[in-house]
């Protein structure tokens, strides 16, 4: 239940479910009252369900008509009232949890929506702090978040309900949405705008941890690939640098730069491929390298030709980049 | 049953060619849907405007003012042809819905041939960015309302030569003027609105 | 008024209004009845195809990982599911309703232009053909039924799926169109003498402000589609693409500018139903009529004002957000009228519990609730949280089959007698009622769960582990049982075709002129149109009521009233039955279609349209009055 706006976490998504729990008890209760005089309606002038003929039309006293008006005047004048204060109850919550600006302080985290992932890139102002990676954000526990959201093909959205609410990411424009976790823990995220065949699989981690964590993690994505460490897996970085995964991908520290698809740089760290399908271990990335359009029907990751003999190698050493 | 009172309207005519014809109300609902399709394309026009930089793009000359402004005035003289032959048709004279119709189908036919002209000195197309796709778009579907309604007059023109008409086609000239009105009357902000709004407005930001 | 009875000859009335026999006769219909038959008839049919492809992809949903169906086939049946419901079955089968009985009610003859609804049903068979044919030659839609480019744009989605979507808008909307303006001069200037607008069933009101809106709101689809989507396509203009000063944004606005006042152009005439329903069956005037019609018209108008609460996600300026938010709540009070008012009548009334009430009380519950999610949703912050997750699917469907295909079913029972001559099985009726509704709610009331607990909406799978296979399961068999529920509404329609009671005139002793023509009607409605005195004219003694007579029974000579008293003013005469708008339809239906392939089929089409037109609006032999 980590990708639920009922798990919440942080101020933004902790005020939207009381938001919620609010406008939810209190329209259940109108809807309620509404229903049950409905129901009282029927059981009024003991009149039976099934009589026949019907009886020609009649008109009720004045009195009753007058009482009525009243009556259905006030109602009026109630649902009124009570959606203004609605409004003005959303809109002040709103302010704050769906302002398109970030408070100042925030870690800047540039996301661009691509077919079926997500690039992550962290800005910062020293150009040698800047990184980029995929389908995992790490977020420190306690500070706020400036996600600043693009697309270079379609439209997608970014969400995460424990945290905040959805932002499109729209090619042509640069959408800002804030969010913050008040406590350690994994979230999970999913495209929500339609966006093609793959939409079902276009999922991502955040990964909220203490100060302390988060700079180690920080400062260990900034480091380049690490040098392969046995026979196998330099045997496996000398496959992947002269097989065609250099076409799209990029790891830091090596010869392969190219930034169509995800950043292998730390690949072996994150807790899933190809974008939350599934889980990240050695045998699902062997199914998922041998064969993508089994697993992600569509997916742009091209099917690279791989000798059987040279897989365990490659996928040793994509592991090993931690 | 026999002794409901009854309303007899035998005494009323038996076709009226007025605003209070239903072919009248038709054609202004129509008149409507199509007021509300080039609305929304001025609509469209301005915010394609606002989210660029420099309008029209680098390289691409505004529409010209010459011939776009020369022919406002056949365009607006036709309506006079239109009027005469509604007046006629009301009045059931042959002759007046020939010398109206004619007038009108005259008028129109140099305006078109001077807005043809005009498109020949463009220099950009719909392809070329999104200005010359919805200046294109508006001038096209307008010039295709006034193509298709210089026909319907061509068509009229032809029942009232032949002289094989009744009520039915008088309405229809009458109606036929109402739409030409309208042509002519939506014609003007759209003018307005591909010829001076981004030289008052300015072209760029 | 003379107290001369001059009763009308209807063996002369049926031969001027019928239909010629043979198929010749059958193309060339013009009549209300038929053309109105035809409409409810095509578009039941394509809500079996949209409820067939909903099934399946409940099947796909029930459980994760599941292989029922690929990516592609899911996207294309949402696509399509989306499609068919809002463009070939909702707002059709609430024209071909209003085309039926509008005319019945307003006391006349047939609609205003005859010639132009055959057209719009013709150019509506052809848009639903169009996109089912091309769906065996595999150019099926997948880009959704909103297709927001970039997604749907020539890059993204290659193939004529899209193109065909785009362009079976345009049959729609043109028929759409032709009904909108048909239905606002019969209702504006073909009212029988003394039904001025403050008489006029709420029935006919709302088909008035839903065809108004239609005007205003459809136009706009028509750009987003055709210029937008089409152009960007096929011709290489620029005006949603970045790179070129386009906007994708753009095509939201303009889209749901349609695609809001959309609902409203379905629930409408639902609502107009629920009134005649509720007034026949409580045996009272409706209560609080002004209150009815202001709120009907203020729907109208508020329904252009929210279009941006679809784009909540977009991130907008915060000072839009307050004003879409507290418009999109204002339209809760509007509609909230309109339930109490009812509530008021039901409380005030002498109730029958009709199978048609029975389909009016799940209407009030179903549509309350969806009402209430509608508020929820309005609120911004909630908003980012359900939007595009199945909490929207559910409230949408609880909109939509509860603000409208409740109010249709109840009064498809309450009309089936003047449609055909016979009664619906009540029990039967009401048996077809629980099912639907225990289905209903056993099917979309997970989904309000599904979308809080972070389920998506589009998608064709999910990964197991997530909390959300048990809701899933429910609702998938809800799905089916709402399709036991309507095999058993269909099989009580078609069995009570031939075995039903018979109805006589006026079954219910409603209120309204559409109960004293015959059940079926005869092709002229009425043989002396009726004069009223009253709103509620049949519960007016018959004494007090007057006929109209003086029109020639020769020809098909109609009754021209003004706008707002219905004084009679002028007699007009109606072409007679046409094949020329079936040509015309046809010709402009094969233009339309080439013009996915090649922009010549445009000029094709309008070749084509043109011939037709002057063929339809060529002079009649003999001339039918002296000029």
């Amino acid at each position: 239940m980590n990708q639920s706006m009922w798990h919440a976490s942080g101020s933004n998504a902790l005020e939207v479910r009381e938001l919620a729990v609010f406008f939810g008890l209190l329209l259940g209760a109108i809807f309620l009252v509404v229903i049950g005089i409905a129901l009282l309606s029927l059981t009024r002038r003991h009149r039976g369900i099934q009589q026949e003929p019907l009886e020609g039309s009649h008109v009720p006293s004045f009195e009753t008509e007058s009482r009525l008006r009243i009556v259905v005047s006030v109602a009026t004048a109630l649902t009124v009232l009570i959606l203004l204060g609605l409004t003005v109850v959303s809109v002040s919550v709103g302010r704050t949890v769906s302002a398109s600006t970030a408070p100042p302080g925030s870690l800047p985290i540039e996301v661009t929506g691509a077919q079926w992932w997500w690039k992550i890139r962290y800005t910062n102002d020293d150009p040698r702090r800047i990184f980029a990676t995929a389908n995992e954000i790490h977020i420190p526990v306690g500070r706020p978040v400036a996600i600043r959201g693009g697309s270079d093909d379609v439209i997608h959205s970014f969400w995460v309900p424990s945290l905040q609410g959805k932002r499109d990411l729209i090619p042509g424009h640069t959408t800002v949405e804030w969010l913050q976790a008040d406590k350690p823990g994994e979230y999970r995220g999913q495209c929500a705008e339609f966006c093609g065949l793959q939409h079902a699989h276009m999922a991502f981690w955040v990964v909220a941890e203490t100060p302390d964590q988060f700079n180690a993690w920080f400062d260990h994505q900034l480091q380049p690939a690490a040098e392969p460490a046995d026979d196998q897996t330099k045997r496996g970085q000398d496959i992947f640098l002269k097989s065609g995964c250099v076409l799209c991908h990029a790891i830091r520290g090596t010869n392969a730069g190219a930034q169509i698809g995800p950043d292998l740089t730390h690949f072996g760290g994150r807790k899933t491929i190809a974008a939350g399908t599934l889980p990240n271990t050695k045998g699902n990335l062997a199914g998922w390298i041998a064969d993508p359009q089994n697993i992600k029907p569509g997916t742009h990751m091209a099917t690279v030709p791989i000798q059987p003999a040279e897989m365990q190698p490659l996928i040793d050493y994509l592991e090993s980049l931690k | 049953m026999s002794e409901r009172r009854t309303l007899d309207v035998s005494g009323l005519p038996p076709y009226d060619i007025s605003n209070k014809s239903p072919l009248f109300w038709g054609q202004v609902l129509m008149c409507l849907i199509e007021g509300s399709l080039l609305c929304m394309l001025i609509a469209t026009y301005f915010y394609l405007r606002l989210g660029v930089d420099s309008w029209p793009g680098p390289g691409v000359q505004l529409p010209g003012l010459t011939f776009s402004t020369w022919a406002l005035i056949p365009l607006i003289a036709s309506c006079i042809g239109s009027y005469l032959a509604s007046e006629a048709a009301k009045k059931n004279s042959r002759a007046g819905m020939l010398f109206g119709l004619g007038l009108n189908l005259a008028l129109a036919v140099v305006f078109l041939v001077l807005r043809w002209i005009e498109w020949n000195s463009f220099n950009f197309t719909w392809e070329s960015d999104a200005h010359g796709s919805i200046v294109w778009t508006i001038l096209f579907l307008h010039s295709y309302d006034i193509v298709a309604d210089v026909l319907m007059t061509v068509v009229l023109l032809i029942i009232v030569v032949s002289g094989k008409y009744g009520p039915r086609q008088r309405i229809g000239v009458h109606v036929d003027s109402v739409l030409w009105y309208f042509l002519v009357g939506i014609w003007i902000p759209l003018y307005g609105v591909i010829y001076w709004a981004p030289r008052l407005i300015g072209a760029g930001r | 008024m003379t107290p001369v009875a001059e009763r009308a000859d209807v063996d002369v009335l049926r031969r001027t209004w019928g239909s010629k026999p043979g198929l010749i006769g059958w193309l060339s219909s013009t009549h209300h009845q038929q053309i109105g038959r035809r409409y409810i008839c095509t578009a039941f049919i394509f809500l079996l195809i949209g409820g067939v492809e909903a099934l399946l992809m409940r099947l796909q949903l029930a459980k994760p990982e599941n292989t029922f169906l690929t990516a592609v086939r899911y996207n294309q049946i949402f696509t399509l599911h989306g499609t068919t419901m809002m463009f070939l079955f909702a707002v059709p089968v609430m024209e071909g309703m209003g085309i039926y009985l509008v005319p019945l009610m307003v006391g006349t003859r047939n609609v205003a232009f005859p010639r132009l609804n055959a057209f719009g049903y013709w150019m509506y068979l052809a848009g639903g053909l169009f996109l089912y044919g091309c769906a065996f030659f595999n150019m099926i839609p997948d880009a959704g039924w909103f297709a927001y480019p970039p997604l749907s744009g020539p890059q993204f989605s290659p193939g004529k799926g899209v193109d065909v979507w785009a362009q079976m808008i345009t049959f729609t909307e043109i028929s759409a169109l032709c009904v909108a303006v048909e239905l606002v001069v019969t209702i504006l200037k073909m009212r029988a003498p003394g039904m001025s607008l403050n008489r006029m069933p709420m029935f006919c009101w709302s088909m008035l402000v839903q065809s108004f809106m239609i005007i205003f709101a459809m136009p706009a689809v028509m750009i987003a589609s055709t210029v937008f989507l089409l152009n960007d396509r096929t011709l290489g203009t620029h005006f949603v693409n970045p790179a070129e000063g386009g906007d994708p944004l753009l095509y939201q606005h303009v889209f749901w500018f349609f695609g809001h006042p959309e609902v409203y152009i379905i629930f409408l005439p639902a609502l107009g139903m629920v009134s005649s329903i509720v007034e026949t069956f409580t045996r009272r005037k409706i209560f609080g009529y002004p209150a009815l019609v202001l709120s009907l018209v203020g729907n109208g108008f508020i329904a252009f004002g929210l279009w941006v609460h679809h784009m909540f996600a977009t991130g907008l300026p915060q000072i839009g957000e307050a004003y879409f938010t507290a418009a999109s709540m204002m339209i809760a009070i509007t509609s909230g009228v309109q339930i109490f008012c009812w509530l008021a009548t039901l409380w005030s009334g002498r109730l029958k519990g009709t199978a048609a009430v029975h389909f009016v009380f799940g209407f009030i519950f179903i549509f309350v609730m969806g009402g209430m999610t509608g508020v929820m949703l309005a609120s911004i912050p909630l908003d980012l949280q359900g939007h595009d997750t199945f909490f929207v699917v559910a409230h949408f469907h609880y909109v939509l089959i509860g603000g409208a295909l409740f109010p249709l079913f109840g009064g498809f029972h309450y009309w089936f007698p003047k449609f055909t001559g016979r009664r619906m099985d009540e029990a039967l009726g009401k048996l077809s009622f629980w099912i639907l509704f225990i289905g209903f709610n056993v099917t979309f009331f997970p989904m309000h769960w599904l979308g809080m607990i972070g389920m998506p909406r589009r998608v064709y799978t999910y990964i197991a582990g997530r909390g959300w296979e048990n809701a899933n399961v429910i609702a998938t068999v809800g799905a089916f049982v709402i399709l036991i529920g309507g095999l058993v509404f269909i099989a009580n329609a078609l069995r009570s075709l031939s075995v039903g009671a018979k109805a006589g005139n006026d079954p219910w002793e409603a209120s309204t002129l559409e109960w004293e023509a015959e059940s079926p009607p005869a092709p002229y409605n009425f043989p002396n149109l009726p004069v009223v005195t009253s709103r509620t004219p049949l519960w007016t003694p018959e004494s007090e009521r007057a006929i109209v007579v003086g029109l020639r029974e020769d020809r098909r000579e109609i009754l021209i009233t003004n706008v707002l008293e219905a004084a009679p003013h002028h007699r007009s005469v109606q072409p007679r039955s046409s094949l020329w708008p079936m040509l015309t339809a046809l010709g402009l239906a094969i233009g339309l279609a080439g013009s996915i392939f090649a922009f010549y089929w445009y000029y094709v089409a309008s070749v084509l349209g043109m011939i037709g037109l002057i063929g339809w609006f060529w002079p009649e032999r003999p001339i039918e009055v002296d000029p």
